[in-house]
């Protein structure tokens, strides 16, 4: 190999490296910029893909997602790595305002969970009266060895729905109880909602579900063998949330920009947005912001549940401390 | 196959060869020089040190990941920096990952050479500087190997890209982290097509390198 020969190898790789390192800056150097935290199911059920482009263009913005799960969300929040949160567990979201991490918590929009089941429906979930009732018959059938329930364990919204149901049963059935039983019925995934699902599908489990991750499965052919065997408890209302974090705790954060994306999803057009999306020809999502008019909801196989009104009982956001 | 997603392919393509290249490079930087050393000078604690950095070879990325979230967090004690989701952390955490590798490496070769060639050198009147020079070139494919198999493990690795990256779209998706989230869809599809990409970019890179490496350049 001659010098020539050296040099021009020489210099593609570096022409390589720099129109790498190119591409980096690129990606990386964005003008107006929001870092949203949100939990897996707003990306897994194509929400956010409908939903961002249209804040995107009319604020001539670029919104960032990271999804994972509400509790991760929430710490993000504290520990001032997110703009702004899009999470959907009450109970934790109420501590960490009460603790002063985030301000202006604001209900957004809801689905509903579903308790999922084999075909053969060993415990008999499709004759319960309620959700509680259908956890009830879980834990009999399962502790007696003729059912199996899988748990997301991870600290998703959806898991802390599943604590608050299995409480609901029997209030000395807390976080620490329920993770010390006996995995031969109640199996503890740490996993996301699909994986979840796909285990139900193998192992003939019950699980508790968002209906959206569990309609895509089924579109896509995955859970042939599993069906809803509970929906319509108001009980199994998943109530989704913004909170914007704590600027005075994160001077950093883009204030102004995550302010506009509350009022904007908040706003009728906002709402209006959340509400035309659409999949497996159904609307996934109902829009409840304090203020939004919604007219009589189709909600599908949820349709027994006529509480589509805005949800004006929740507080208002706290004075922000210090 | 047709891939309707509303990422870009040849951008997360892109990007992992760039997260896993700068990673690659800045852990050689570090590797190699630190490696020549340890395998090239007699101290107290030699053994463990090279015990430490062969166990390190199998250093978790989850752990990188980890280490890096916690520093770069805004919590953390380097939060100022504000690096976290951005390529950036994802090249830092994939450098802890080379570091162990190119070192663990680079001490075996030079360590093999050395024994081999040194006193031959010496005793045709090399002096320290000139037999240093000489065991490094001859050392030299090793290290070269050190780093490829650095690439490898950054351009496959996907829990500490997706622990400080967070799998943005059009930032820090990489082609790990977005077979990941097309599982977790169920689009097993798509995410056997992007295997397939990743699967495809590694060996052109490598089929580069073995020319490079054939033809003498490096």
């Amino acid at each position: 190999m001659n010098q020539t020969q050296k040099i021009l190898i020489a210099v593609a790789v570096v022409a390589v490296l720099v129109v790498s390192v190119a591409a980096g800056l690129v990606v990386t150097q964005k003008k107006g910029s929001l870092l949203l935290a949100t939990t897996t199911s707003t990306q897994d059920s194509g929400l956010l893909e409908y939903l961002l482009p249209v804040f995107e263009k009319e604020y001539n913005c670029e919104v960032r997602v990271v999804a994972v799960g509400s509790g991760q969300a929430l710490e993000m929040g504290k520990n001032g790595d997110a703009d702004v949160l899009m999470v959907h567990s009450p109970a934790s979201e109420a501590q960490f305002v009460k603790d002063g991490y985030g301000t202006n918590r604001t209900s957004i929009m809801y689905n509903w969970f579903v308790v999922v089941g084999p075909d053969s429906d060993p415990a008999g979930v499709k004759n319960s009266t309620s959700a509680v009732d259908a956890f009830e018959r879980i834990y009999d059938n399962g502790t007696a060895g003729k059912a199996k329930f899988v748990s997301r364990a991870d600290n998703s919204g959806t898991y802390t729905k599943e604590l608050s149901l299995w409480a609901s049963v029997n209030s000395t059935w807390t976080k620490t109880n329920v993770s010390e039983w006996d995995s031969s019925w109640y199996l503890q995934a740490e996993n996301g909602m699909g994986a979840v699902l796909d285990m139900c599908e193998e192992k003939n489990a019950y699980t508790l579900s968002d209906d959206a991750t569990y309609y895509s499965r089924v579109e896509q052919e995955l859970i042939p063998h599993l069906n809803i065997t509970l929906t319509g408890d108001a009980k199994l209302k998943n109530q989704y949330s913004v909170i914007l974090v704590n600027t005075t705790l994160w001077p950093h954060i883009n204030k102004t920009l995550a302010k506009d994306f509350l009022d904007w999803i908040t706003s009728q057009a906002g709402q209006d947005v959340i509400k035309s999306y659409e999949r497996y020809g159904k609307q996934l999502f109902t829009p409840n912001a304090p203020g939004y008019t919604t007219q009589a909801i189709q909600l599908g196989t949820s349709a027994v549940v006529t509480s589509a009104v805005p949800d004006k009982t929740r507080p208002g956001p706290p004075p922000c401390p210090g | 196959m047709v891939l309707d997603i509303s990422y870009s392919v040849i951008q997360v393509t892109l990007l992992s060869l760039y997260v896993s290249g700068c990673a690659t490079f800045l852990g050689s930087a570090i590797g190699i020089p630190l490696g020549a050393l340890i395998g090239l000078r007699e101290f107290g604690g030699k053994g463990l040190l090279k015990t430490v950095t062969y166990t390190l070879y199998g250093f978790p990325p989850v752990i990188s990941g980890l280490v890096i979230y916690y520093l770069f967090s805004r919590a953390g004690p380097l939060g100022s920096f504000g690096i976290l989701f951005t390529p950036t952390a994802m090249i830092l955490a994939e450098t802890l990952l080379v570091i162990p590798l190119t070192t663990g490496i680079t001490i075996s070769s030079v360590t093999e050479v050395d024994r081999s060639i040194k006193d031959t050198i010496i005793s045709l009147g090399a002096n320290r500087r000139q037999s240093v020079l000489t065991v490094l070139r001859e050392a030299w494919v090793g290290v070269v190997m050190a780093a490829m198999i650095g690439f490898g493990r950054c351009i496959a690795e996907v829990g500490a890209a997706y622990m400080v990256g967070g799998n943005i779209q059009g930032e820090t998706q990489v082609l790990t982290t977005a077979i990941m989230m097309e599982t977790r869809l169920g689009r097993f599809d798509y995410a056997v097509g992007l295997g397939v990409v990743l699967l495809g970019v590694a060996m052109a890179v490598f089929l580069f390198l073995r020319y490079l490496q054939e033809k003498e350049v490096l």
